[in-house]
């Protein structure tokens, strides 16, 4: 039975300027029990089809027309007070960002007593038991209840929003987002937890999200959204295996996978649209490579394909099968193929030798008169590395691991506290000792945050220009230098950009130009922190394939940190996993990929969804969360949490040399064997037709 | 912009771009009435301030409004001698008022600048070096604040001759603290913005990161904080000059409200009171308002709907 | 120790260390400055050298400046305030009944805007745009930018002078010879008196309160958590209710900050209605060169707001849960 009807929902929002026209007549319903998928870059409408569903549309949001029928009423007809009493009894909500939901100066605990008092009369002890019951079903301690959002991690925070939508066994849960700024390991345990839990219930779900392979892996049925619009629909296997829209096959050839071999993700060039008007046109015509006349004449309505359940947007669904062939090639999306010609790596320009960066924490002026030992947050621990030119080596581990830090120790922006740092030849205290500048021109860092890492206040120009004045370095072709290295990141015709500022710039372009203000003095040493981590799909694939090309013809080494697998695997020559302020495991990256070690890496592998619905694979969930790195467990540090730990594991470290060759090192004393790692199927469902494509358990080798 | 444009285009581009940033910096006044009442208010007192003195029919302080009979007008209502009406000593009421706009531009412009400056420089050096220059900068906010600012002006007065200047010194001296705070918490929030560390990154001295990265980007609240400066000046003036500690060679609107307190005539003679009351409400009001106004285009954290 | 505590010890070092600094600026303000004061005291009245020796003796002023500043340390901090000159009584004797009378004129204002303004701020802030947010919004900025003692005129000529529904001047009328607090206050008499400057303080304070608090709650009302609020199904005024609850904390510092500045009186206001208050006693005390009531008020309104500010950030900290970890988790 049809749970939830939409039927051409338009919402617009009124701006200062104009009307943004942000979800232009979408259709969907969602049967009872089922799970549905709402998928889509930013900017595509999802996260307002999610608010008007909700009635949390912002003040300048309209529903100029369509219906939301859910269990039968038209929720647009019904009154504020009565729209309130559907929202949580029947339609519960997931938010997006865990970290700002909750009520900071309320209890967590109450939080969720408070949505059960509002729709329940209840005695308050009977709300607090029912609080307990939910903080066991969702995995946390039923005693911490009292505490408050901060005393809670990322993961644990999202729980706690799980636990509330589920406090009164909804018909419905709307969840919006709910992984994404999590770690994967943890996004794994959330996503397996919300599935469990609603299986148990038996509930319809209808999540929203940009992974694809979030989808793939628990929905049913799902929509693609872009532009506002639908792009394609339907069940899930159908969509996602035999896509019929050029968009649908953009969106699923640019995610990068961990286990494709031969197959780099293919990038959608171009932006996404503006939404100032009613679409006149396809939305995705711009950035099409099989647009034709027709589609400039008017956005094609949901064609429903034959004999299944599949519909899909596009005037030439016809010639689904050709374009699908057709859009595996780079070339058809105007990106050159240049191949994977593997550059020879040249010598090696960064070294570090038992790296380390402790920070003191503060503690009172008592302790200090008393002499007593400080404690300290071991940020990087004994990191051993070598980067060579034209490599790309990817540092992967999860938030709070040191991976940032040690981008920061590596670039001088920290003094190491102990270890070695050999840049070009020389130890890092001859740069400190009066050559800093000389450094600073040759290494450079990219930073995280592309809305965030330019100076809101200067233009393209001086942004680019600036590294030049500060160094003294090509000062008498200042322009050309910056036109060239537009050029080079990709930002043609260069001249178009020199006069603008970055709230003029979409977030693709902004990262360009950080990039662009790193590459401008030549340097021979580039650490990228996660510079793409708040990009949309299609953008980030283009970053990395600039970065990459740019590894192989400028003769620069880089450091590519990041905590997303797929990415690095794509990107890299050679990684190294961290964990704690550890390298727990270091190498090629084919051999990481096909055959971890440590087990460590084998559940980060492991934790990756697959963008292909038919795939299965195992989940490896670690208990527990990484330990305090200033009170770490004596032996190896993931022992508590790993499930092959022994003894000897507690007693002491093992170093990174402990087993493996020049190409693959890793530090457990009981490495992942090949034939072993199979073992841990036991709990995977057998589908037998299933390509044996999933993970750790491929045997390539 | 190409290299080929002759100079003169150049030139004309550069103005026009500086015309639209001077532009989009105003445009909230195009859209808030309030604010825009509130710019015309100002306006009009810039205006007297510049040439009050010289429209005032009389000399405010040495000319006595005469009737029939030369006798001495006193607390006359307004009439065709005097169009605002005469004091109790006999003067021009709407002289006065014409020329006391001056000393309060003058405190309230040179006050609110030098407290928007001060305070501006204080917060971003504060704020952006941190350690103990921000904990010994700090303290001494935290002491300005302690110090209670009327009495300790009223004292400094009191063995020190009142000027105009030296009431300006006096009001700076107390009020920099206010945008300090303000700007200091800002310059924190924007050092940790990624794009500061890059500069850092890319080897940029700190002074260099203080002035080209930092500053700008705190620039608006300095703007508003100078803005509030301005009123809080021209009250504080107006309130020195109305307890009796004004530059006594000068009339200002505070001083012709402590005459008519004083001389016990408030009850009557509301021409002597009107004008300059309602002279400094209103300028004081309309500096806040644009400075609201303002602050509502540049908070962020305001501007929830879009 | 726990963070808070070393945190509480910190600010308490600090504080400590302001009074010292606060108060030695009194002193050279008043002792050092060329043309200062104390020196002026002697030589301007027209005293014969035998009268300006017993004053020098009576000040220490005869001492060497080393032992003047310790004397007059010794003696502020310990609240042992001296002589007034012109009243030939205890300064505390002067000042105490002063100061009781600027409080309570002022705390009730103070914690009357504090309620009603926060409220009517969190309203305006939720119903943002609307015609009640604008007009609270140009009434407080008028009454909080104008210098107070303009309001004051205003609301006298107006109620004293035009009306006569209240007396214009003082505290009690000039035949009423109370005897003792109980009897000064508690009576119609004084409440009659009482009614303007009241409602000028609470006018003149509501701006600052209205604006903290509409602006906390313009801030929250399109946080993320707010949003989850609503989706949980609270109604409009309960989910006010939690933005308010959100916005707390900056009123409560603020309030706590001018609770302490009340200890100056509000000069311009108790002149304007004479109100017998400490700020009034001040304002002539300065003109009647009585320096040691002025240095005894100017320490206690030092001293005042720097408690104040103590007692701010110590509340700052123990109510908001994010800040306190080990403090007041169990608040």
């Amino acid at each position: 039975m049809t749970l939830l009807n939409v039927e051409d929902l338009k919402v617009t929002y009124a701006t200062d300027d104009e009307t943004v026209h942000a979800v232009n007549d979408v259709s969907f319903s969602i049967d009872e029990g089922v799970n549905y998928g709402l998928a889509g870059e930013s900017g595509s409408g999802k996260s307002t089809v999610a608010e008007a569903l909700l009635g949390l549309l912002p003040g300048n949001g309209t529903v100029e027309h369509g219906t939301i029928e859910f269990n039968g009423t038209d929720l647009t007809s019904l009154s504020a007070a009565e729209r309130r009493d559907v929202l949580w009894e029947d339609i519960a909500y997931i938010p997006q960002s865990a970290m700002d939901s909750l009520d900071p100066v309320m209890s967590t605990g109450d939080q969720i007593a408070q949505a059960i008092h509002t729709h329940r009369n209840v005695t308050d002890a009977k709300a607090r038991d029912r609080v307990r019951e939910l903080f066991e079903i969702v995995g946390l301690d039923p005693d911490r209840i009292d505490d408050y959002p901060h005393e809670f991690s990322g993961g644990m925070r999202q729980r706690v929003t799980i636990a509330m939508a589920l406090a009164l066994e909804p018909d419905l849960i709307i969840a919006d987002e709910p992984t994404t700024g999590l770690d994967v390991i943890v996004q794994d345990k959330i996503i397996d937890k919300i599935l469990e839990i609603q299986e148990r219930m038996d509930s319809s779900l209808l999540l929203i999200t940009h992974e694809i392979g979030v989808i793939a892996e628990t929905c049913d049925e799902l929509s693609i959204l872009y532009g506002g619009t639908v792009m394609e629909q339907g069940s899930v296997d159908n969509v996602l295996v035999n896509p019929t829209n050029p968009y649908t096959m953009g969106l699923k050839n640019s995610f990068p996978e961990i286990d494709e071999e031969d197959e780099d993700p293919v990038a959608i060039p171009g932006s996404p649209p503006n939404l100032n008007g009613e679409p006149t046109s396809c939305v995705f015509r711009d950035r099409c490579p099989f647009a034709t006349d027709e589609c400039a004449t008017s956005h094609p309505d949901p064609v429903a394909l034959p004999n299944r359940n599949h519909r899909s947007a596009c005037h030439r669904v016809k010639e689904a099968a050709q374009m699908r062939q057709a859009a595996d090639d780079p070339e058809t999306w105007g990106i050159p193929d240049d191949g994977s010609a593997d550059s020879d790596r040249g010598e090696i320009i960064l070294e570090t030798d038992g790296l380390k960066k402790h920070y003191e924490q503060s503690r009172s002026l008592l302790s200090k008169i008393r002499g007593e030992e400080p404690d300290y947050v071991k940020a990087v621990d004994g990191v051993s590395l070598s980067v060579r030119r034209s490599e790309i080596l990817g540092v992967a581990g999860e938030s709070g691991c040191g991976k940032s830090t040690l981008g920061e120790t590596i670039a001088l922006l920290e003094d190491p506290t102990d270890g070695e740092l050999t840049f070009d030849g020389e130890p890092y205290e001859h740069y400190q000792n009066g050559n800093l500048q000389e450094f600073r021109r040759k290494v450079q860092i990219v930073f995280q945050d592309p809305f965030d890492s330019l100076n809101p206040r200067q233009t393209v120009r001086k942004l680019v220009g600036e590294p030049l004045t500060i160094h003294d370095y090509r000062t008498d072709e200042t322009e050309r230098a910056i036109v060239e290295t537009l050029e080079k990141v990709g930002l043609t015709p260069a001249e178009s950009f020199l006069d603008q500022y970055p709230h003029e710039l979409s977030g693709g372009q902004r990262q360009r130009v950080a990039v662009a203000k790193a590459l401008v003095l030549d340097p021979d040493f580039l650490i990228c922190d996660e510079p793409a981590s708040m990009l949309d799909v299609s953008l980030k694939v283009n970053l990395l394939n600039l970065l990459r090309g740019l590894a192989d013809t400028e003769d620069i080494g880089i450091v590519y940190i990041s905590h997303d697998l797929a990415s690095l695997m794509q990107v890299s020559d050679r990684l190294a996993i961290m964990y704690l302020g550890r390298v727990i495991e270091k190498g090629e990256v084919d051999r990481i990929a096909t055959q971890p070690k440590h087990p460590y890496t084998a559940s980060l592998l492991s934790a990756a969804p697959e963008k292909d619905p038919t795939a299965d694979r195992t989940r490896v969930l670690l208990d527990g969360e990484p330990p305090d790195p200033v009170d770490l467990p004596s032996g190896c540090a993931f022992a508590p949490r790993c499930p092959k730990a022994r003894d000897a594991c507690r007693e002491a470290e093992p170093g990174i040399e402990e087993t493996g060759d020049e190409g693959h090192r890793a530090a457990c004393y009981f490495p992942e064997r090949d034939d072993e790692s199979t073992a841990a199927d036991a709990d995977g469902i057998d589908d037998g037709e299933v390509p044996a494509s999933a993970n750790a358990d491929s045997v390539h080798d | 912009m190409s290299t080929e444009t002759k100079p003169e285009a150049e030139l004309y581009e550069r103005v026009d771009a500086l015309w639209t940033i001077v532009r989009d910096q105003f445009a909230f006044l195009r859209r808030d009435p309030l604010a825009f009442a509130g710019m015309v208010v100002v306006a009009a007192f810039v205006f007297l301030g510049l040439f009050g003195p010289f429209l005032a029919p009389h000399d405010p302080i040495e000319y006595t409004v005469r009737g029939d009979a030369n006798s001495v007008l006193r607390l006359s209502a307004p009439s065709a001698d005097a169009f605002l009406g005469t004091t109790a000593y006999g003067k021009d009421v709407l002289s006065q008022f014409l020329a006391g706009a001056r000393p309060t531009l003058i405190v309230g412009l040179f006050g609110g600048l030098g407290t928007g400056a001060l305070g501006f420089a204080i917060g971003v050096v504060s704020g952006y070096y941190g350690g103990w220059v921000d904990e010994v900068l700090m303290r001494l906010t935290d002491l300005t604040f302690s110090l209670p600012f009327m009495p300790m002006a009223l004292l400094l007065l009191t063995f020190m001759t009142p000027n105009i200047w030296l009431i300006t010194a006096i009001i700076v001296v107390f009020l920099w603290k206010m945008p300090a705070r303000v700007v200091r918490s800002e310059v924190l929030s924007v050092r940790e913005r990624t794009f500061v560390r890059s500069a850092r990154a890319s080897g940029a001295s700190n002074l260099r990161t203080m002035l080209y990265h930092v500053a700008p980007n705190v620039l608006p609240i300095g703007f508003l904080y100078t803005a509030y400066g301005v009123a809080w000046a021209i009250a504080a003036q107006a309130s020195l000059a109305f307890l009796g500690f004004g530059d006594p060679t000068m009339t200002s609107w505070g001083r012709m409200l402590r005459q008519v307190f004083e001389s016990g005539n408030m009850r009557v003679a509301w021409w002597w009171v009107l004008p300059p009351a309602l002279g400094i409400a209103a300028i004081t009001t309309s500096v806040f308002l644009i400075g609201r106004a303002y602050e509502e285009v540049i908070n962020p954290e305001i501007q929830t709907d879009q | 120790m726990t963070k808070f505590q070393r945190f509480l010890f910190k600010r308490l070092a600090v504080s400590i260390l302001l009074t010292l600094v606060a108060v030695s600026i009194i002193f050279v303000v008043l002792r050092l400055l060329p043309g200062s004061p104390f020196e002026a005291l002697v030589t301007s009245g027209n005293l014969n050298q035998e009268q300006i020796d017993e004053i020098r003796a009576m000040y220490g002023l005869d001492q060497s400046i080393g032992a003047q500043y310790v004397n007059y340390l010794t003696s502020l901090l310990t609240f042992q305030f001296g002589y007034s000159i012109l009243r030939s009584q205890p300064v505390w004797d002067v000042l105490e009944p002063r100061l009781i009378n600027s409080l309570i004129l002022l705390v009730p204002a103070l914690v009357t805007t504090a309620i009603l303004s926060s409220a009517l701020g969190m309203y305006a802030g939720w119903n943002r745009g609307s015609g009640l947010e604008k007009g609270s919004i140009i009434s407080t900025t008028l009454l909080r930018s104008t210098p107070v003692f303009i309001t004051a005129i205003f609301f006298i000529i107006v109620f004293a002078y035009n009306l006569e529904v209240v007396p214009a001047l003082g505290m009690r009328s000039i035949r009423a010879t109370p005897d003792g607090y109980l009897e000064t206050f508690v009576s119609l008499d004084f409440l009659h008196h009482y009614v303007l400057p009241f409602t000028v303080a609470v006018l003149y304070y509501s701006g600052d309160f209205l604006l903290l608090a509409r602006n906390g709650v313009v801030e929250k009302r399109g946080s993320e958590f707010l949003k989850l609020h609503r989706a949980k199904g609270l109604s409009e005024m309960e989910q006010l209710a939690r933005a308010g609850r959100n916005s707390m904390l900056p009123i409560l510092t603020y309030f706590t900050l001018r609770l302490g500045m009340i200890f100056q009186g509000l000069i311009l206001l108790e002149v304007v209605f004479s109100w017998p208050g400490i700020g009034r006693e001040l304002v002539l005390a300065i003109q009647q060169q009585d320096y040691p009531l002025v240095q005894a008020a100017v320490f206690i309104m030092a001293l005042a707001v720097i408690i104040a500010n103590l007692l701010a950030d110590v509340l700052y900290a123990y109510f908001d849960p994010t800040v306190s970890t080990n403090g007041g988790s169990s608040a």
